[in-house]
């Protein structure tokens, strides 16, 4: 068999050399003191390549890729996050158990954000981390991850560059919060509202039982002990409830393209049924 | 079991105005948009497959979903071809988008691709929209929309013969060729242009046919004055609009 000549050029074989890790533009932000905001609602990558000049022109950081309640899997990982890798959109994917074989999986295919739902105490928070580092801190399961291609000292930043999200929405969770906080490695504690609420007792539409007495009030409790304790916390809301949050000192954000394709089509429509 | 209703034909035909949405790639994004549809009062769901990726192995998940909401299946193709326009209708499309139609014999062409003998020379299959509909090949030709997109100064030169075919149901007049085809590409409010698609509306619609155009809640109206009563609008504009205001909350915070 003839020799295959190397064709790449010493121009291509220094870019590939020196290829970094690519940026967390979430983790960044939020260890800046800024808030990130992350939009959920895109399931299919072309979706997220149409968003991505959007996302730019109005300063979004990340796409929420839905693994707990809806399609995301590992076999769409890979397209999903190169979309957002494209224009620098950090992909967070929450997954629907707190799994560490699940956790790195889920790392390995692309994403840059794990987001784990229902973490009530502090072993099942340290359970996200261990999924979710390598050792020492971990014991995430070494593989040449998506994110790793081409990046030469990947397992020396790849830790530095995951962004560990626990989800604080049950009561219980609330009571073990202090200990829950103590966990490090978490980057985000974040507060949502709707099983939150129905642990309390109180099922219903997800930004409205935010609004109960008694579940607004726990769950403002629980913003200002992550803030005590030094760590940072996370919201999902809609434009309505933003600043509630903002004020609140979240510095993570969930919200929803659903709201804005609702409110886009009801303008629409107003101005053709009056015509 | 009754073949699905075509809710934009029904509408076209009742002298309503007819809405349809693009910017949906995956069934589970149509599903989630279903609700808001109905509530709102959109008719149709537009499948983009002369740009887009959408191909027949996609169809039958993209227009079950719209099926299930009731939301008529519109699928532009990218080549008037009539194995390709019957194939989509067959993979479950309830309406067919050709561009560039420049003469009456393209136009005739999209109506032998659409329809069975004798009006047309579609192949006779059991189409997806025909499962449990015994008198499926009786009624399907009546069920069946059929767009032709006119939007090349050829086709406005020629739009008297175009508007003389039996069988489509809009003629849509779409502003990015239509301009690029007059010289002014890039610039579909040049005056010329502008009122060169004028005319061509108040022909189409003069001559008892149905107008179509492309448009956002900025310019809806200036089509509605036209006539128009199928109105194609796009998700992108809206999800803008919503991250603009939403972000401007925060910028207006960090301050």
């Amino acid at each position: 068999m003839p020799v295959q000549k190397d064709r790449t050029t010493p121009h291509h074989r220094k870019a590939i050399h020196e290829m970094q890790l690519r940026p967390n533009r979430v983790k960044e932000k939020i260890y800046a003191g800024e808030v990130a905001v992350s939009v959920v609602g895109f399931t299919h990558p072309d979706d997220i390549d149409v968003f991505g000049p959007i996302a730019q022109a109005n300063g979004i950081d990340a796409v929420w890729l839905e693994g707990e309640h809806a399609g995301v899997d590992h076999a769409n990982l890979g397209n999903l996050t190169r979309a957002c890798d494209l224009w620098g959109l950090t992909p967070v994917v929450r997954i629907n158990e707190n799994s560490q074989g699940l956790i790195y999986r889920t790392l390995d295919c692309g994403a840059q954000a794990i987001a784990v739902p229902h973490v009530n105490t502090a072993e099942e928070a340290q359970n996200v981390v261990l999924g979710g580092k390598f050792p020492p801190i971990g014991r995430r399961g070494n593989y040449a991850s998506r994110q790793g291609h081409g990046v030469p000292n990947y397992m020396e930043l790849a830790d530095d560059h995951s962004l560990l999200i626990v989800f604080i929405e049950d009561i219980i969770a609330y009571q073990n919060l202090d200990e829950i906080l103590e966990v490090e490695n978490i980057d985000i504690f974040f507060v949502a509202p709707g099983d939150f609420a129905a642990s309390m007792g109180h099922k219903g539409i997800w930004d409205q039982v935010a609004n109960i007495p008694e579940v607004a009030e726990t769950m403002e409790d629980t913003f200002h002990r992550i803030h005590a304790a030094g760590k940072i916390a996370g919201a999902t809301c809609g434009k309505a409830g933003l600043q509630r949050y903002l004020d609140l000192g979240a510095k993570f954000f969930l919200t929803t393209t659903q709201e804005w394709i609702n409110d886009g089509a009801a303008n629409f429509m107003d101005i053709v049924k009056n015509h | 079991m009754d073949i699905r209703p075509n809710r934009i034909k029904d509408k076209i035909a009742a002298g309503e105005i007819a809405t349809i949405v693009g910017g949906m790639t995956h069934p589970d994004d149509i599903d989630a948009f279903g609700p808001i549809a109905v509530n709102h009062g959109f008719d149709g769901i537009w499948l983009e497959g002369e740009h887009g990726w959408v191909d027949a192995s996609e169809l039958g998940n993209l227009t079950r979903a719209c099926d299930i909401w009731g939301l008529t299946s519109v699928c532009r193709v990218n080549d008037n071809h009539q194995g390709l326009i019957y194939r989509t209708l067959d993979r479950g499309a309830q309406g067919i988008v050709v561009p560039h139609v420049n003469n009456a014999a393209e136009a005739q062409n999209v109506v032998d691709g659409g329809k069975f003998p004798p009006i047309g020379k579609r192949g006779s299959y059991t189409s997806r929209q025909g499962l449990g509909v015994p008198n499926f090949m009786e009624v399907a030709d009546d069920n069946s929309l059929l767009i032709i997109l006119l939007e090349d100064i050829i086709a406005y030169e020629n739009l008297d013969e175009i508007l003389a075919v039996d069988h489509i149901d809009v003629f849509f007049v779409a502003p990015g060729d239509f301009a690029a085809s007059m010289g002014h590409k890039g610039n579909i409010d040049h005056p010329d242009v502008v009122e060169t698609m004028n005319d061509a509306y108040s022909r189409i619609v003069a001559s008892g046919r149905t107008a179509g155009a492309i448009c956002g809640s900025a310019n809806v109206t200036r089509f509605l004055d036209l006539g128009v009563t199928l109105l194609f609008t796009n998700t992108p504009e809206w999800i803008n609009s919503g991250a603009a205001g939403f972000m401007d909350i925060v910028h207006n915070h960090s301050k």
